[in-house]
């Protein structure tokens, strides 16, 4: 025989169970702060790698920035200059700066010894006019083309080699000018 | 921010969630207070339901009591998640319906066993209701035996007095599909329990 349908209700209705369980809730209540303090670190944290990521981003964002700037090609400057020109802008600074100094004392030693050589009268005076004439023709022509490409070492050597020897023309000069006296 | 504040009432919603309003009072909801209030009121109204479903579920005090702390801690969680469709309470329900299908698969993997259903372990305190205990007895063990569905919605309705549209939001089914399972669910004990009877 089968049990009714209001058999079956009223039996499960005493499957309710209810029993005391004083420890439950601050259980569950300290599981809950637990849980909202993870979480608050959780977005502190979160917060945090932010505002790293996007402070990181903009200097990424600002180096990136000045290294393409100092990288892109000046109106009329080929890229491969440019580049030099960042890379060598401040040796070159100080090139040009002890060769202005240089060149100031060849001038000063020139000023000094053209009267000589202007009053040329032996043929070894005649020949250090001559070479110094074309000392300074070479000079000048090296000038003009390290104008046209400032940052061309080889052709500053090649200057530095003819204030030399100019330098040296001129010490002869003077030299025998005093081997005269 | 979690506060666990100790002066609960019951006529509020959750900052997090303005829809997260308890369904249990007919008082006006009073904007401000903290999740702290909301669950603590919660467990203070659906505790001992919830307690029982649990324990319907998993046959075991203990793991009813560590299903409900689970469940209070998804539901925290999932909080800002509740899109208002349904009561708050019944969103807490499904919560610990699903959580206690979970905390039986662990245990059942950690215990190697198939089948759990209710195993008498309550604590003392759980005074054994009167009536036709042989029944009782054997009926909790036939309702551990159905299909895990037929098994939620007839404890659901018949142990825990849920209506058909509540245990349709809280299973997330149709409400004709939990009367289906209902019906499917009592044929299935009439069943079992018909062999069982004394004649």
């Amino acid at each position: 025989m089968k049990y009714t349908d209001e058999e079956i209700s009223r039996a499960a209705r005493e499957l309710h169970r209810e029993w005391e369980s004083p420890q439950l809730w601050p259980r569950i209540q300290a599981a809950l702060a637990a849980e909202a303090a993870r979480a608050e670190r959780s977005r502190a944290l979160h917060v945090r790698g932010w505002l790293s990521l996007a402070a990181a981003a903009a200097v990424l964002v600002f180096g990136v920035s000045v290294l393409l700037r100092a990288r892109a090609p000046l109106p009329g400057v080929p890229a491969a200059e440019a580049e030099r020109r960042l890379l060598t802008d401040k040796a070159l600074r100080e090139v040009e700066r002890t060769e202005s100094d240089y060149v100031r004392s060849i001038d000063e030693l020139s000023r000094v010894a053209a009267p000589k050589v202007e009053e040329a009268g032996s043929p070894l005076m005649m020949g250090y006019r001559e070479k110094l004439l074309l000392l300074d023709s070479a000079i000048a022509e090296c000038r003009a083309r390290i104008d046209r490409n400032r940052f061309n070492a080889r052709l500053r050597r090649e200057l530095l080699s003819l204030y030399q020897e100019k330098q040296h023309t001129l010490q002869q000069v003077m030299k025998e000018e005093t081997d005269a006296l | 921010m979690w506060h666990g504040g100790e002066d609960a009432t019951s006529d509020w919603t959750v900052p997090g969630n303005p829809l997260l309003r308890l369904d249990f009072t007919e008082e006006a909801s009073v904007p401000g207070q903290d999740e702290g209030v909301f669950f603590e009121e919660l467990y203070r109204s659906h505790g001992a339901r919830m307690k029982s479903v649990a324990y319907n579920i998993l046959g075991s005090a203990a793991d009813a009591e560590d299903a409900v702390q689970e469940a209070f801690l998804r539901a925290y969680r999932s909080m800002s998640s509740f899109k208002g469709t349904a009561r708050a309470s019944t969103w807490f329900y499904r919560i610990l319906v699903n959580t206690c299908h979970d905390v039986g698969r662990q245990r059942r993997r950690r215990r190697g066993e198939t089948e759990l259903g209710p195993e008498d372990q309550l604590p003392p305190s759980a005074a054994a209701p009167a009536g036709d205990a042989p029944l009782r007895v054997t009926l909790e063990k036939a309702v551990a035996r159905l299909r895990p569905r037929q098994r939620d919605v007839f404890l659901l309705f018949e142990v825990e007095g849920f209506l058909h549209r509540e245990i349709a939001e809280i299973l997330d089914i149709a409400e004709g599909t939990s009367k289906a399972l209902l019906f499917e669910a009592k044929r299935e004990l009439q069943s079992v329990l018909g062999e069982a009877r004394p004649a």
